[in-house]
């Protein structure tokens, strides 16, 4: 399968500090690219960096690793600008400081959490004493001044903290501090596979249940050796792209409501509900909770016949496209938001951003195409790229995405079976030390999930790469020189997870 | 903009009457515990597939404070023990108001003073702590034309100052318990706090986790609790509604 891989690590011997170095500049230079860097303690009191990457050809994976001292490492993002917000939460977990780190503030803990506390270190070796507390970038000149707003939000929204500093209106620099909605779920996963690690990644991020579900679900199926069945595969492409829909409806909806347009707030509203509401009907939930077994899909999954599925479908396709039209056509809109919130290509492809927002700043890729799983095998969704960056480039985006997400449904729904296979009980066979990748394009841009396998099939470390820990940083970019009144607009452009990047 | 009239024209009202129907198969609501599950080892089969202990085999109860609508007990029992209907209509009230097959409870309504000084007005500030997003999501839900909170009266806003009481989502991680605990001050008096979700009542699925606080509970004295993973709009609906002793089939209107 192509969109999950195994690495045997007793055949991959740690890298020399300098070719570790050499594989990461290469993601950023092109081919492949970036997929996670994490830290691991095989055993107590020694450290190992794992670096994955892969897509410069269909379900090419690459990996490398390195050991780090249990005190430090040299940071990569002078060579690697994407591994940013990586090293900081390898600092915060396991206590590694990442030696001339541009801006090594804690991702995780706050000031209160005790100097000492690394919540994935063992006791093996002496932890260096850790700073808890947060330095906001310091902006100086005539007139600058700083507007502190969160983490608890107007609206009914997650929790997050954005400093900004301003000459006047405009916004000169924005730092975001994260951290609130830290759960410490990576902690939660390790032990054999079952179906509790299903549950947990299902609240990864509660909008993605079903995009981290399923690559949950692939990577404890190649774990134990037992990959899901093509009707199974099918159905689990069906509830990603009818997530999608129902978050890009959401959040056209949401860009609505941040520009006083009432009418396309309120559409997009019942929209998304919609969209929801099928995926209740498939899987017995309105996010898809309960779509994914180890081994396939539950077994009153899919609740609903193919075709009536495909004449929902296309009675909610009707619906998005006149109201998504009558959205962007409107001059009104328009006018407020092209030009908006720009996010520079050359950006994005610096610090290897994903998803949507990424292809809005014509940064192509797509895991949908790169890592393909069975059912985008054959044929993915029409592809969409802009350049534009700005708010109108990412919600043209998703319209279009919209689109092509209907189209493709129509044509793998036609034949799909009725019901999927559902699972069954499989004990992890035994085999070497070795590191398994996930891969799915959510409907945010790339879902990474990777663990590490020790020989009896027992996971020993997980780690969840969501595409809001990749895409926060592209937020403050978009927001420079924009009046901060716009700001609101072009957070909800990107409409990142807190939870999913908090983890 | 003739296009947006015609179409508001053509949509026509789309907001759903209360009481509602129960949405479709196979949506997981209220779970009815079966004779099975009463005596012999059907208890003990549901509770072992039980990823949040939500089961006791011993007391044969079914705590919804923990339970995240997995399914995984009706398909270990076959039904037998356990199983979910589409009824959205959940128990709601104090933590031992979630726990089925003990002791019954009468339904839980706020004290007649509170009923009589809101009379038909409540106004919530939302406080998300720790979550996933998924009862974020459906309480914002609550506010777009299919549930629309607003016609009876209820509705979110955004300074504590102005706000009748708190609802809270999460576990309540504790990078947010300073700053829940600073909302729920800046409430004026006498104020209510309802918490949502298997995480607000216990910690859910992220329950013993080094980084958070187990729930609610154990931060702020909570009036309210409503189960789900994420609650349906539905369940949320009733369950507000309910405690404020406007029970549907009853005049909702107060």
């Amino acid at each position: 399968m192509r969109c999950v891989h195994t690495f045997d690590l007793g055949q991959s011997a740690p890298l020399a500090e300098e070719a570790f170095r050499a594989f990461l500049r290469e993601t950023s230079t092109g081919g492949d690219r970036l997929l996670a860097l994490f830290a691991e303690e095989p055993s107590s009191g020694r450290f190992l960096l794992h670096a994955l990457a892969g897509g410069a050809a269909p379900g090419r994976f690459v990996h490398a690793c390195v050991e780090a001292s249990p005190r430090s490492f040299r940071t990569f993002t002078d060579v690697c600008p994407g591994t940013h917000w990586f090293e900081r939460e390898i600092y915060d977990l396991f206590g590694l400081v990442p030696e001339g780190h541009p801006e090594l503030n804690p991702l995780r803990f706050h000031e209160g959490w005790p100097k000492k506390y690394f919540p994935l270190r063992s006791g093996g070796a002496p932890a260096p004493d850790a700073r808890r507390g947060y330095r906001f970038l310091l902006v100086r000149g005539e007139g600058i001044h700083e507007v502190a707003v969160g983490p608890v939000h107007a609206g009914i929204i997650e929790p997050g903290h954005f400093r900004f500093s301003c000459a006047g209106e405009t916004i000169q620099n924005l730092e975001i501090r994260l951290g609130y909605q830290h759960k410490g779920i990576e902690s939660l996963f390790p032990g054999y596979p079952g179906m509790g690690k299903i549950l947990l990644s299902e609240s990864i991020s509660g909008d993605t249940a079903v995009g981290h579900s399923t690559a949950c679900a692939r990577l404890l199926e190649e774990i134990v050796g037992k990959p899901a069945d093509p009707s199974a595969e099918r159905w689990r492409a069906a509830a990603l792209e009818i997530e999608r829909i129902s978050n890009h409806c959401g959040d056209l909806g949401g860009l609505s409501t941040d520009i006083g347009y009432l009418f396309g707030a309120a559409h997009f509203g019942r929209l998304r509900g919609a969209a929801l509401n099928l995926l209740l009907k498939i899987a017995g939930n309105r996010f898809g909770r309960g779509l994914n077994r180890i081994g396939g899909i539950g077994p009153r999954v899919p609740g609903i016949a193919p075709g009536d599925l495909v004449a929902e479908l296309e009675r909610l396709r009707v619906e998005v496209e006149s109201v998504g039209t009558t959205l962007l056509d409107a001059p009104s809109v328009v006018a407020r938001m092209e030009g908006t919130g720009r996010l520079l290509p050359h950006t994005a492809k610096t610090l290897q951003f994903v998803g949507p927002a990424a292809r809005a700043s014509g940064r192509d890729v797509d895991a949908r195409r790169d890592f393909p799983s069975p059912s985008y095998g054959d044929s993915s969704p029409a592809k969409v790229l802009l350049d534009g960056g700005d708010v109108m480039a990412r919600a043209r985006v998703r319209f279009m995405e919209t689109r092509s997400s209907f189209e493709w449904l129509s044509g793998i729904l036609a034949g799909a079976p009725g019901t999927g296979t559902a699972a069954e009980r499989v004990n992890a066979p035994v085999a070497g030390r070795r590191l398994v990748v996930s891969v799915e394009e959510g409907w945010r841009g790339e879902i990474v999930h990777a663990a590490v396998v020790d020989g009896e099939g027992r996971i020993t470390r997980y780690k969840v790469v969501d595409p809001s820990f990749r895409n926060w940083p592209g937020l403050s970019f978009a927001v420079q020189k924009n009046v901060i009144s716009d700001f609101p607009l072009c957070n909800k452009s990107f409409n990142l997870s807190y939870s999913g990047a908090d983890l | 903009m003739l296009e947006s009239i015609r179409k508001r024209a053509q949509t026509g009202k789309v907001t759903v009457p209360l009481p509602a129907g129960d949405p479709p198969a196979p949506y997981r609501g209220m779970p009815a515990i079966g004779d099975a599950f009463r005596s012999g080892s059907v208890a003990e089969t549901c509770a072992a597939a039980c990823a949040t202990d939500a089961i006791d085999p011993e007391k044969r109860t079914v705590d919804l404070g923990r339970c995240v609508f997995c399914g995984l007990c009706e398909e270990a029992c076959g039904g037998e023990g356990i199983r979910f209907s589409q009824d959205p209509r959940l128990p709601c009230g104090k933590r031992e108001h979630l726990v089925l097959g003990g002791r019954e409870f009468p339904t839980l309504t706020a004290a007649p003073d509170l009923r009589s000084l809101l009379g038909r007005s409540l106004h919530l500030r939302e406080v998300s702590a720790g979550g996933c997003n998924g009862c974020d999501l459906e309480a914002q839900a609550l506010g777009n034309p299919i549930f629309d909170l607003q016609r009876f009266g209820i509705d979110f806003v955004a300074s504590p100052r102005h706000a009748d009481g708190l609802l809270v989502t999460g576990p309540v991680s504790k990078n947010m318990r300073e700053a829940l605990f600073k909302t729920y001050d800046a409430i004026a008096e006498p104020r209510i706090v309802i918490a949502i979700g298997a995480c607000a009542a216990s910690g859910g699925i992220f329950r013993g986790s080094y980084a958070i606080e187990d729930g609610v509970g154990n931060i702020l004295p909570v009036d309210l609790f409503i189960p789900g993973c994420p609650p349906h709009p539905l369940t949320l609906l009733y369950g507000i509604l309910g405690f404020l002793g406007r029970s549907p089939g009853k005049n909702l209107r107060g």
